[in-house]
């Protein structure tokens, strides 16, 4: 994994290691002097970065991911349940964020009190208000900030930034836009994309999945997965946040 | 890891265009040469805000033994300075 990294860190540590003192004791020139030392610097930074890239391989990581998706699927499947998963935070779900599949089809229920850590949860008063409650990737990708998200659009996009782009690679930007109960997400060249199966109907792919959980998180509601759609090389996703 | 490539990018076209610059303006003097570098690498990396808190790290580890050679250089014009 690590290994082109620390490949071309020791090629441009060599390069550097032999041209700058030849340039500065041969050829006696400042500027080809400099070169080398800007080579030595890159080395040292390639190297560096090298020691900092997971141990563990994308397909080892592709593997533990669609297996934890596909027993959710197979549940949410023999359960039937087609309704769309509301996120909560994790001040409504004993300090962990998950999100719940209402069992009852209909209109966006209200969520009241905080939610027992058990599969099978009651969410309101009415009979019907119950649902299962799942962990997502989203859920699991909140431990992984180093400070809580705010409640702007630009302390989420920053959080969004963060968990797609420095730590998971997932994207090369994200903009983010808060108005009217509604966050708006945009995404730019994802590298994971919204599929038509039953998981990512209902729970959303796993970039909604992180964008829904650090929302829900940063304004403290929850949040619905309302819209998602992937087209030249932008996914947009569009939040209901709930009251 | 595009943020990485990217970084890494970064550092070197900078570099470059530092070092041709300097180049083409008739610059001699090699401590010029290494602090504009110096500069442009902690500026570089402080852009890089959405970095893993690893890479972060390791960053800012190197910026500071650079940041040690900047200060070296620093010292010396100071006490070339007094010396005169």
């Amino acid at each position: 994994m690590n290994q082109p990294y620390r490949l071309l860190g020791l090629g441009l540590l060599l390069a550097g290691v032999i041209f700058a003192p030849v340039s500065y004791f041969i050829l006696n020139s400042p500027a080809l002097t400099a070169v080398g030392i800007s080579l030595l610097i890159l080395g040292f930074t390639c190297i560096a970065l090298a020691n900092t890239r997971p141990y563990i391989s994308p397909e080892a990581c592709r593997v533990m991911l669609r297996t934890g998706m596909e027993n959710t699927a197979a549940l949410l499947e023999e359960l039937g349940l087609r309704n769309k998963a509301i996120y909560l935070p994790s001040s409504l779900r004993d300090g962990r964020p998950q999100a719940v599949v209402p069992l009852a089809e209909g209109e966006a229920p209200k969520i009241r009190g905080k939610i027992p850590g058990r599969l099978v949860v009651r969410f309101g008063a009415r009979p019907q208000d119950v649902a299962i409650a799942v962990t997502t990737p989203g859920s699991i990708n909140l431990e992984m900030l180093e400070t809580p998200p705010g409640p702007t659009s630009g302390e989420l996009e920053a959080a969004i930034s963060y968990i797609l782009i420095g730590i998971l690679d997932l994207a090369s930007s994200v903009s983010v836009n808060l108005a009217d109960s509604r966050v708006s997400v945009e995404i730019n060249d994802p590298r994971l994309y919204w599929e038509d199966i039953w998981y990512y109907r209902s729970l959303g792919s796993p970039l909604a999945s992180i964008a829904a959980a650090i929302a829900c998180e940063g304004l403290d509601r929850p949040v619905r997965i309302e819209n998602e759609a992937c087209e030249k090389g932008k996914a947009r996703i569009e939040l209901e946040v709930l009251g | 890891m595009r943020i990485y490539n990217n970084y890494i990018i970064s550092l070197v076209l900078a570099f470059g265009a530092i070092n041709s610059i300097l180049a083409a303006g008739g610059q001699e003097q090699l401590d010029v040469y290494f602090t504009v570098n110096i500069i442009a690498y902690l500026v570089i990396s402080l852009l890089y805000v959405y970095f893993n808190p690893r890479a972060r790290r390791v960053i800012n580890t190197v910026g500071v033994v650079l940041f040690g050679g900047f200060l070296v250089i620093v010292a010396f014009k100071v006490m070339e300075v007094l010396g005169r």
